[in-house]
């Protein structure tokens, strides 16, 4: 195991001096032993104290949904979509951690492990670690806090149901006048590859483990939030996506290297509350370009029908979708919506989807919320349906990511 | 040369700008008009004072505006209620505004409540009792003792981050003192027709105002804070009004005033809009004003004749 370990790693690790992160030693010490609590002048836990405990959460996200879609399998299906276990801590006066692992069907993953660094001054925050990058209005939520049941499908297809990195970024804001203000982030990041569901027969996309600087994955955002009249806010952004190296490959082995692609995007909010903060408005734009070489198809050469020797054919090219949506609140507890995705898929010819929903929310309490959704799907390439769905989301403790304006 | 000259002399400009500003007045943020009343009235001209939000806006659910960032980032001294009244909204524009002047324990983070004895305060931490503030009622600005106490928080708050105008505070304090003593006296003469009267509130933010006039809270519309009420609590509620012949349903304009109609259909008693901040209704500009509102409505809601069932 340890051969295989890369070189530098091992001398990093070597040479760490065997301080702080107490709580983890031998209740008895000998020079040399990891340091427990009090092993030192900070120490202030042992292994059984709660004391300093971090927040701790847990989300249930349940989903019954039928469906009836051209080509898929009917019928009713219920399911925990994922139960997500969150802990969030101050680690020192200046800066915090959390981590977010979630348990689905298929697997348990750390979908996010970060410390935000708030020492730098100003409004400075440095983020490092795995999280969900900083792109338009809604790639820093978990599927559980959208307002609807699924991410637009322009960002499924663009970026990924969820787009988490491991990496760094920097965020700063700036106050422009009184009542608006800026802010902008970049990110670099040894992956940006989104989540997708990994088919038979169907390339996906990877990345190399090792990477020089100018292969890495970079983002940046620059958004600002300004107020229109007494009721209004308005924000707008920018956001880019960055894959300068990455390939596509076929389980047969096939695979297609050196390639890039950038997702760019615009985003547009308005949001009005009345007076008493009860009824609420809120609609939105964002558009897409994915650029570049953004997708592949399988190219059945050699025997027909035999995926062995199948090859790829890379898509290089420009292509665009948006998402737009309403929804208005009428009470604290209630509001409905209507959102529109239409996209061109990164794949030979670009054939076009849309998908349209409507939207009811009924929140039980500050904890306990439930949705029922009705999404209709119009592909052009002939899988064209209908998706009703209820969902039950249920925070149990303190809950809450680094999802910034 | 000459544009080096220039941007120097706009940067010392600039500088001087900022510094004249901060050294003229110390700018002080609240999250309530009712703060801000009371730190106008104790900082006089030392102070800017801005508040984060509207007498109507229903401080549970607040949402956060960029000038709110804006004024937190810029501030000398944030004053809240605390007991938890703001903690939806307030913590969070506090960590993105990263003033550090404004962190809690230190002289720029000024708590209305410290020293507060609080009502509710929950034997059982479970959301079982719905949205519940663990440190207890925090309404604390509804009750007429509640003026009292904010004043002298905000003047330590004040004297603590600009020590050089101490007497001046001081000496409004006082002054905002007497006024107090003459609107104390009002309500209590108010409160001799208020005693022992029944009624329902729809959210419990009128418990320290019962208390001091005497008002019985039979129950609430709510089915817990925070939570609205079930067909079943409504009738257990209309029975328990019926059977304490319950004269007004208590209620706020952020409320979800249909179930509250509803209660006061089924009981027969009168709904009376309260302010629940200053500036939340015509009248109520001042804290004072506001009281007097309140003391004000209750006693005109008790002098109309019974409503038939």
């Amino acid at each position: 195991m340890l051969r295989s370990r890369p070189l530098h790693v091992f001398l990093f690790a070597s040479t760490v001096p065997p301080l702080a992160l107490h709580a983890q030693g031998a209740p008895f010490q000998t020079p040399g032993m990891p340091v427990v609590a009090g092993g030192d002048a900070s120490g202030q836990t042992t292994r059984f104290s709660s004391e300093f405990n971090p927040a701790i959460s847990f989300v249930l996200d349940g989903l019954a949904t039928w469906e009836d879609v051209d080509g898929s399998d009917s019928g009713l299906d219920l399911e925990l979509r994922a139960g997500e276990l969150g802990l969030t801590a101050w680690v020192d006066p200046r800066a915090w951690a959390y981590g977010i692992v979630v348990f689905t069907e298929d697997e348990v993953a750390l979908e996010e492990g970060a410390v935000q660094f708030t020492g730098l001054g100003g409004h400075r925050v440095l983020r490092a670690g795995r999280f969900f990058v900083d792109f338009g209005k809604q790639m820093q939520a978990h599927e559980h806090e959208l307002r609807t049941i699924e991410r637009p499908a322009v960002l499924r297809a663009y970026l990924g149901a969820e787009l988490a990195g491991d990496g760094v970024q920097f965020d700063d804001w700036h106050a422009l006048g009184d009542a608006t203000v800026m802010r902008y982030s970049v990110g670099v990041f040894q992956s940006l590859l989104g989540e997708s569901e990994e088919e038979d027969g169907v390339p996906h996309a990877v990345d190399a483990e090792q990477k020089d600087l100018d292969e890495l994955g970079y983002t940046a955002r620059l958004t600002a939030f300004t107020e229109v009249g007494d009721a209004g806010t308005l924000q707008f952004g920018a956001s880019a996506r960055a894959l300068p190296d990455y390939a596509f490959e076929l389980d047969n082995g096939a695979s297609a290297t050196g390639l890039s692609s950038t997702v760019w995007g615009v985003d547009l909010t308005y949001g009005w509350v009345d007076a008493t903060n009860t009824r609420r408005f809120t609609t939105g734009l964002e558009w897409l370009f994915d650029t570049g070489e953004n997708g592949a198809d399988v190219d059945d050469q050699g025997t027909p029908l035999d995926p062995s020797d199948d090859t790829l054919d890379v898509h290089d090219g420009t292509v665009g979708g948006y998402y737009a949506f309403a929804d208005y609140a009428w009470s604290a507890q209630r509001s409905a919506g209507i959102q529109h995705s239409w996209l061109e898929l990164p794949e030979a010819g670009e054939p076009t989807l849309a998908e349209l929903d409507l939207y009811y929310t009924h929140g039980l309490s500050e904890y306990g919320r439930l949705r029922v959704g009705l999404t209709f799907v119009d592909a052009e390439d002939g899988a064209d349906g209908v998706v009703a769905a209820l969902q039950y989301t249920n925070v149990i403790g303190a809950h809450g990511h680094a999802v910034n304006f | 040369m000459q544009l080096q000259r220039l941007l120097r002399a706009l940067a010392a400009a600039c500088a001087l700008a900022v510094a004249s500003h901060a050294a003229d007045k110390l700018r002080v943020v609240t999250t309530l008009p009712d703060l801000a009343d009371i730190a106008r009235r104790i900082g006089g001209e030392r102070v800017e004072v801005t508040a984060l939000i509207k007498g109507t806006e229903n401080l549970h659910a607040v949402v956060a505006k960029p000038s709110m960032l804006v004024a937190l980032s810029r501030a000398d001294v944030y004053v809240q209620v605390g007991l938890s009244l703001e903690s939806s909204w307030a913590p969070g524009l506090l960590e993105s505004a990263r003033n550090a002047a404004l962190a809690p324990g230190k002289p720029g983070f000024v708590n209305g409540s410290d020293g507060w004895e609080a009502l509710d305060v929950p034997a059982d931490l479970s959301r079982k009792g719905g949205d519940l503030h663990p440190q207890g009622n925090p309404h604390l600005n509804l009750s007429p003792r509640g003026g009292r106490h904010l004043a002298a928080r905000i003047l330590a708050g004040l004297v603590a981050n600009d020590p050089a105008g101490r007497a001046a505070y001081e000496k409004a304090h006082a002054a905002y003192a007497v006024e107090l003593d003459a609107a104390e006296a009002r309500w209590k003469e108010a409160a001799q027709k208020l005693r022992g009267v029944a009624v329902a509130t729809y959210h419990q933010e009128f418990e320290y105002l019962a208390r001091e006039t005497g008002i019985e809270i039979v129950g609430h519309v709510e089915l817990k804070p925070g939570v609205p009420p079930t067909p079943a609590h409504i009738v257990e509620l209309v029975d328990a009004l019926r059977a304490k012949q319950a004269r007004l349903v208590l209620t706020a304009a952020w409320s979800n005033n249909r179930q509250v109609a509803q209660v006061a259909e089924q009981t027969g008693a009168r709904v009376v809009e309260l302010p629940v901040a200053v500036s939340s209704a015509k009248g109520a500009d001042t804290w004072i004003g506001m009281m007097d509102q309140i003391h004000a409505r209750l006693v005109d809601a008790l002098a109309q004749p019974p409503r038939p069932r």
